[in-house]
C-alpha cells in the first residue's frame, strides 16, 4: 500500500533579523531599506525525510524548538519548505490550538459551525453532525450562549468534538493532549484509537515519551531540526529518553522506571557486530555504530578495576573503542546517575582542555576523577561517544557499569564535598559540656 | 481507472464546495461581529455615508454653492462607491495580521482572506443601495436598462479592490504602519477622486494625469448608469476592466509569494 504522506528532504530555514530592522514604513524609509534582509538564516528542518504508511500512527518527538511543530504544519500545507518535497495523499485533519480560532463573541453554535468548516467539511455536513458534534462536548445547554461564557474545558470540548466529526485520511495532532483534565484526555485518547482502528493514519507531536509510545506505532526524533532517529516507536522514544536525561520532569519520571532495571553488576559488553548504520537499538544502547565503545572499566587510584569505592577517593574510567572509519572531533561523555536517575555528574571532553582531532581504529581513553565527592549509595555510569558539536551519537550506552560508594550513608545528599565548621563572629566560643547540655533541655 | 477518476472529481468537488462554505461563513462572521453587541446594528452602515454625505451637502451644496445638478444623488454615488472601495482596504490590513489561527491552520487557504474583506464591505455596499435609489427617486431621476450594467461594475470594482487588498494585506505582516500610511493615501485620493465635484472642472492639462485614477472612471460609470441613464463610456470600461485585472494578477502573484512565509512571520 503506498504510504500517505511521503516527506523526502525537507529542509526550512528561518531568517533572524538585524535588531534595528525597520518594523514600520516610517522606519524603512528613514532608515532605508538595506536592514530589511535578514542577517541570518537557521535551520528550522534539515534534510528530513521519513514516510507514514496507510493506517500508521507515527509520533514526532523532540525538545522544545526542535522543529516538530514546523514539520507538522509543512505537512498542513503551512508554509513551504525551502528545498524538499512533502506528499500527501488523502484529506487531512488538525488537532492542534484546540479552541484558538473561536472567536469570543460569537455563540458556541456559530462557532462550531465555522469550525467544522474549518475542519474540511461542508456547511450542509456540519450542520447534520451539529447535534452529535454537541452531545459529545456535553455543552447543549450553553450552545446559544457566546463562547466567552464557557469554560475554558467546554471550549476545548467542544473544538476537540467538531475536529473528530471529521473523516480525514490523515490526522495531524499537535500536543494539545497534554491540556484539559483527566477524564477528557480519556475521551480524546479513545476518540483517536477509534480513528487508528478505522484506518485514518496519525501524526502526532509532542514532547512526552509516554504518549507517543502509547499512541504510535512508529516515531521519529528531531532535534534541532535533524532527524535523529526513526523506527519503532519504543526504541526511537528510549533513545530520546536516554538523550535528553534529567531536562524534562516528564521524562525523569520515564527514566525512573527504566532505571528499576539496571543490572547490579556490569553487563558483559554488546557482542553486537553492525554496519554502519544499522542501529542496535535498546534501552542500553544506541547510536549510528561508526564508533564503537567495548569494554568500560572502572579503576581506583592504583589502576586496579573496583566494583565500590570509598566517597572522596580518585577514580578513573576507562573506555575502550574502535573507530570504523576516520572520525573528526568526537566528543566523549560520562555520566554518573544515582539510582533514582538523578544525574550526579556529567562531563565530555568537549569541557575539556583534551581536545581530539581524528581519531581512527582501536584506542583507549580515561577519565580521571581527582576526588568522588560522592554520597554512599549505588550508582550506575554513562558513557557514549558523539559526532562532532553534538550532532548525534556514535555509541551511547546506559548503564554501563554500577558502582558503589561506601562512606557514611546516613544522609540523603547527593554530595560529600570535603568541609569544616568554623565560627566567625557572634557570641564568644565556649565550650559547654555533656552535663550542662543536660540541665538545660531539662529545665 | 474510471472509478478512482471519479473519486479524485468528487474529492475536489467537495473541497470546492467547502472552500465557499468557508468564504461565507466567514463574511457571515465578519458581519455578525460588526454589529453584535451595537444598538443600531447593521443601520451603522447606512449612518456612516449618510451623515458623510449632509456633511458634504452642507458644504458644498450650502456654502460654497458647486453648481451640480441632483448634486444629493451625485455624491451620495460617489461616497458610497468610494466608502465601499476605502473601508475594504482598510480593512485589508488586518485580513492577514487579524486572523492569526487562521493564517497557521492547515486546510485554510490564507488566499481568500482578503477575498472575504472585500466581500463582506461588498455587503455593506449592497445594502445601502435602497436608500440610493430612495434619493434618486426622491430627485425625480428615474432608473433606465442601463441599471442592468450596475452588476457588471461591481464586479469590475470587486476586482480592482482584491487586487489591492491583496499587497495591502501582505504588506501589513512586515510593516504594522500601514494601516496609518493608507489611511492618509486613501483620504488624499477621495480628494482627487470626482466625489463632490465633476471630473470636467478639472483643467484640461491636468486631465490626463487625472484620469490615470481608475476610482474616476468608476466612480464616474456609476453615475453614468445610475443618474444619467445611459451606458457607461466603453474606453473608460476598458481601461477600467484592464487595470483591475493587470491588479488582480500582479497583487495575487506577489501575495502568493508572500504567503509561504506569513505562518513564520505572525
Amino acid at each position: 500500500m503506498k504510504p500517505m504522506v511521503v516527506v523526502t528532504n525537507v529542509s526550512k530555514t528561518f531568517r533572524r533579523y538585524h535588531p534595528d530592522r525597520p518594523a514600520t514604513i516610517q522606519e524603512a524609509v528613514a532608515k532605508g531599506l538595506r536592514r530589511m534582509r535578514s542577517v541570518e538564516r537557521f535551520w528550522g528542518l534539515r534534510d528530513v525525510s521519513f514516510t507514514i504508511g496507510a493506517g500508521k500512527a507515527v509520533g514526532i518527538i523532540g525538545a522544545n524548538g526542535s522543529g516538530k511543530s514546523t514539520l507538522l504544519r509543512l505537512i498542513g500545507g503551512v508554509g513551504r519548505p525551502d528545498s524538499g518535497r512533502i506528499d500527501v495523499h488523502g484529506t487531512l485533519g488538525a488537532l492542534l490550538d484546540l479552541g484558538a480560532g473561536f472567536h469570543p463573541d460569537l455563540t458556541g453554535r456559530e462557532n462550531a459551525i465555522l469550525a467544522g468548516i474549518l475542519n474540511g467539511l461542508t456547511r450542509r455536513k456540519v450542520l447534520e453532525r451539529l447535534d452529535s458534534i454537541v452531545a459529545f462536548a456535553e455543552v447543549e445547554k450553553a450552545l446559544d450562549n457566546p463562547i466567552r461564557t464557557f469554560s475554558s474545558g467546554m471550549q476545548m470540548r467542544l473544538a476537540f468534538s467538531v475536529a473528530v466529526h471529521t473523516e480525514p485520511d490523515i490526522l495531524l495532532i499537535d500536543e494539545v493532549l497534554s491540556v484539559g483534565d483527566i477524564a477528557f484526555q480519556r475521551k480524546c485518547l479513545d476518540r483517536i484509537a477509534q480513528f487508528k482502528a478505522a484506518g485514518c493514519s496519525i501524526l502526532l507531536v509532542s514532547h512526552e515519551g509516554s504518549m507517543v509510545q502509547d499512541l504510535c506505532d512508529e516515531a521519529v526524533w528531531l532535534s534541532g531540526g535533524r532527524l535523529m532517529a526513526q523506527g519503532g516507536a519504543t526504541d526511537v522514544v528510549r533513545q530520546y529518553a536516554a538523550h535528553m536525561g534529567v531536562g524534562d520532569p516528564l521524562l525523569t519520571e520515564a527514566k525512573i522506571e527504566d532505571e528499576s532495571s539496571y543490572p547490579a553488576a556490569s553487563p558483559p559488553p554488546p557482542t553486537v557486530r553492525t554496519t554502519h548504520g544499522e542501529v542496535p537499538l535498546n534501552e542500553q544502547r544506541f547510536g549510528s555504530m561508526e564508533l564503537t565503545i567495548g569494554a568500560v572499566r572502572v579503576l581506583d587510584a592504583a589502576g586496579q578495576p573496583v566494583a565500590e569505592v570509598e566517597s572522596g577517593e580518585a577514580i578513573q574510567i576507562e573506555i575502550d573503542y574502535a573507530a570504523t572509519a576516520r572520525i573528526v572531533a568526537p566528543i566523549f561523555c560520562a555520566r554518573i546517575l544515582r539510582e533514582d536517575g538523578v544525574v550526579c555528574y556529567d562531563v565530555s571532553t568537549q569541557d575539556s582542555t583534551l581536545s581530539l582531532s581524528t581519531i581512527e581504529g582501536p584506542g583507549r581513553i580515561a577519565l580521571h576523577i581527582d576526588r568522588l565527592d560522592l554520597n554512599s549509595g549505588r550508582y550506575v555510569l554513562d558513557v557514549g561517544c558523539y559526532a562532532q558539536d553534538w550532532a548525534y551519537a556514535y555509541d551511547y550506552h546506559v548503564a554501563e557499569c554500577s558502582l558503589v560508594v561506601r562512606g557514611d550513608g546516613r544522609r540523603e545528599a547527593v554530595l560529600n564535598a570535603p568541609h569544616r565548621w568554623e565560627i566567625k563572629g557572634g557570641t564568644a566560643p565556649r565550650v559547654v559540656t555533656p552535663a550542662e547540655l543536660d540541665v538545660r533541655s531539662s529545665s | 481507472m474510471t472509478l478512482r477518476a471519479s473519486t479524485v472529481s468528487w474529492r475536489s468537488f467537495e473541497r470546492w464546495a467547502q472552500v465557499r462554505d468557508l468564504i461565507r461563513e466567514l463574511i457571515a462572521r465578519d458581519i455578525k461581529l460588526r454589529y453584535r453587541g451595537s444598538l443600531l446594528g447593521i443601520a451603522w452602515t447606512l449612518l456612516n455615508p449618510l451623515a458623510e454625505l449632509l456633511v458634504l451637502l452642507f458644504v458644498f451644496g450650502t456654502v460654497l454653492r458647486l453648481d451640480v445638478p441632483n448634486f444629493g444623488a451625485y455624491l451620495f454615488t460617489g461616497l458610497l462607491v468610494y466608502g465601499w472601495f476605502q473601508t475594504s482596504l482598510n480593512f485589508a490590513t488586518g485580513a492577514i495580521v487579524g486572523n492569526r489561527e487562521l493564517v497557521r491552520r492547515p486546510g485554510v487557504p490564507s488566499v481568500i482572506l482578503p477575498i472575504v474583506t472585500v466581500a463582506s464591505n461588498l455587503v455593506h455596499f449592497v445594502l445601502s443601495l435602497p436608500i440610493l435609489f430612495g434619493l434618486l427617486m426622491v430627485s425625480g431621476i428615474h432608473l433606465t436598462s442601463a441599471v442592468l450594467a450596475l452588476p457588471l461594475l461591481i464586479a469590475i470594482q470587486f476586482v480592482l479592490t482584491a487586487g489591492l487588498a491583496y499587497p495591502v494585506a501582505a504588506i501589513h505582516v512586515w510593516f504594522r504602519d500601514t494601516q496609518h500610511v493608507l489611511r492618509v493615501v486613501l483620504q488624499l485620493l477621495f480628494y482627487v477622486t470626482p466625489i463632490f465635484y465633476e471630473a470636467s472642472s478639472v483643467p484640461a492639462g491636468l486631465q490626463p494625469i487625472y484620469r490615470l485614477n481608475p476610482m474616476a472612471h468608476l466612480v464616474d460609470a456609476y453615475r453614468a448608469v445610475l443618474l444619467r441613464g445611459e451606458l457607461p463610456n466603453p474606453r473608460s470600461l476598458l481601461f477600467l476592466t484592464l487595470v483591475s485585472f493587470a491588479a488582480l494578477l500582479v497583487g495575487l502573484m506577489w501575495f502568493r509569494r508572500a504567503a509561504d512565509r506569513f505562518a513564520d512571520e505572525l
